[in-house]
């Protein structure tokens, strides 16, 4: 099987509490997986889901906290719908719209979080890579 | 960038910014300089030639411009300003990275690279319906560029940029024009090219090339002037051996309506016209879509205080310096639109209509500046007809 690249984008808060408590607890993550830690998924446009595709991603997942959890107000509202947007545009691409998933969690749901990225990296193994990347490949700047 | 590099005598040569008079026509006339923006195409000329130890001014002012041309439009020494800039550009981003500001995070760059994926397998005709004729192989093309993407990515300023590839092609099928949409159809990379990467442009040029071959295609028909722009002008420096024909669709419809037998439904409207850069002043159409709008019965084109050559940027290209600048220039040609007392904003590049769509919904204004804006396409496509005479013969034919 080839190896695939799969990214999380994870906000600060809920997500990363869970993150940070599962890898303390020694629960195990996939070896392929990596993740971005940003203040809040609010924070983060279009262009930030779809250049993680343009720089090799197989897979994205957005960890986010859940609506009513954010600290700052409508960062889950803003990250679904740019997360709606940036599949409708991978869909037209051909990259396909399970490449790119968003869940929500609260601070103690470690088991949960490491679950759901596991099934997120075995969905996209089964995939196999996504075969729609540049033909020339970027160095992040 | 190393200024002792040899190709930057070369560009100073070639685009003629020797025979700069230093009269400042240039800056004075600039949008961005007009809107308030300390940036001067006179000295950035003046730098580049005499002083280029000032390597951060003219780095930022390359990356300044709106390729608008009307900077060239009135330059006494026919300064190819806005190829100059391009070609800058190429250069900075080879040398130093592409480190030029991009709107919207550079999205837009994103998905244009992606398209440089010789295995990408798009999905991208959804908006093909029923009513609309079309071909997978033949000679004539339509050329639809990035509007279902831009559909997408701007639903949140409502702008309909597909309701023009869908009319052009109603207008094609009128004139019994079926013709090829790809499935496989890249962007035309210009906003690529004008951000400095050559190498991915020069990828698109090519993959669209052989996508058009594959499919018997002689002659592509464009509606987005850049698409236009791209395969009239660049394509035939870069695709080795290119033979297709680039047409727009209003020199195809011209060409049509002057055999004889369309006309037009009357619409009683006052509408006023923006003209896009890459059609009016870089490939010299200003009065053909005035002609054809004009032979609309009872509709008044009003024209704007500035138009024609002179006609007013809408503010940004290529999605690089979307900034308070570019806002006021926008607002300051929505002015302008409201000023003729129009009904109705006609535009002929997909891009005029979102920028000028976003200005328009401007919290500050409150609306005031709203007016209904649509393409050129899509008015004629609503009002062209046979004439009595004409659709006998047809339906004789038939």
């Amino acid at each position: 099987m080839e190896p695939v690249k799969i990214l999380g984008i994870c906000c600060n808060w809920s997500p990363y509490a869970s993150y940070n408590a599962a890898e303390r607890a020694g629960i195990e993550m996939p070896a392929n997986f990596r993740l971005i830690r940003v203040m809040c998924i609010g924070r983060i446009n279009q262009a930030l889901i779809l250049r993680a595709f343009e720089f090799g991603a197989d897979g994205v997942i957005v960890l986010e906290c859940k609506d009513e959890d954010c600290r700052y107000g409508p960062g889950p509202e803003i990250g679904h719908t740019n997360v709606h947007r940036v599949r409708r545009l991978i869909d037209l691409l051909g990259i396909g719209q399970r490449r790119l998933v968003e869940r929500s969690f609260f601070a103690h749901e470690k088991e949960k979080l490491a679950e759901a990225i596991w099934e997120f990296t075995a969905r996209i193994e089964a995939m196999g890579p996504n075969s729609a990347k540049p033909s020339q490949e970027r160095e992040a700047s | 960038m190393k200024l002792s590099d040899p190709r930057i005598k070369q560009m100073i040569r070639q685009r003629s910014l020797y025979m700069c008079l230093e009269c400042g026509k240039c800056s004075a006339s600039c949008p961005r300089m007009t809107a308030g923006k300390e940036y001067s195409p006179r000295l950035l000329a003046q730098k580049i030639i005499a002083e280029q130890e000032d390597e951060a001014f003219i780095e930022n002012s390359v990356w300044e411009c709106l390729t608008c041309a009307l900077c060239e439009e009135r330059c006494p020494s026919d300064v190819e300003f806005s190829r100059f800039i391009v070609e800058m550009r190429a250069l900075l981003a080879e040398t130093k990275g592409l480190t030029g500001y991009r709107a919207h995070d550079g999205a837009l760059h994103s998905w244009m690279r992606l398209m440089t994926s010789p295995e990408l397998k798009q999905n991208r005709l959804g908006w093909i319906g029923p009513e609309l004729r079309t071909a997978s192989q033949g000679p004539v093309a339509f050329f639809t560029g990035c509007a279902p993407y831009f559909d997408v990515f701007f639903s949140g300023i409502e702008v309909d940029t597909l309701s023009i590839v869908r009319d052009s092609i109603r207008l094609l099928n009128f004139i019994d024009v079926d013709p090829v949409v790809l499935a496989e159809e890249r962007c035309c990379g210009h906003d690529l090219l004008l951000t400095g990467d050559t190498e991915n442009f020069k990828t698109l040029c090519q993959l669209n090339y052989e996508e058009l071959k594959k499919a018997g295609v002689e002659e592509v028909v464009f509606s987005c002037p850049e698409c236009y722009y791209v395969f009239d002008r660049y394509m035939p420096e870069i695709v080795p051996g290119y033979d297709l024909k680039a047409t727009l669709l209003i020199d195809m419809l011209r060409t049509e309506i002057d055999k004889g037998g369309i006309s037009f439904r009357p619409l009683e409207k006052r509408v006023t016209y923006q003209d896009p850069c890459r059609l009016g002043r870089l490939s010299n159409r200003i009065e053909e879509p005035r002609a054809l709008v004009n032979m609309v019965p009872d509709l008044t084109l009003a024209e704007m205080e500035n138009h024609g050559r002179s006609a007013n940027c809408c503010g940004n290209s290529g999605f690089i310096n979307c900034d308070a600048y570019s806002k006021a220039i926008q607002l300051e040609r929505l002015k302008e639109v409201k000023a003729t007392k129009a009904e109705l904003l006609l535009t002929a590049c997909p891009k005029c209509m979102i920028h000028l769509t976003c200005a328009m919904r401007d919290p500050v204004r409150r609306g005031s500046l709203k007016v209904a804006i649509r393409d050129m396409a899509s008015l004629l496509a609503e009002q062209i007809e046979w004439s009595e005479e004409a659709q006998t013969r047809r339906l004789a034919k038939a």
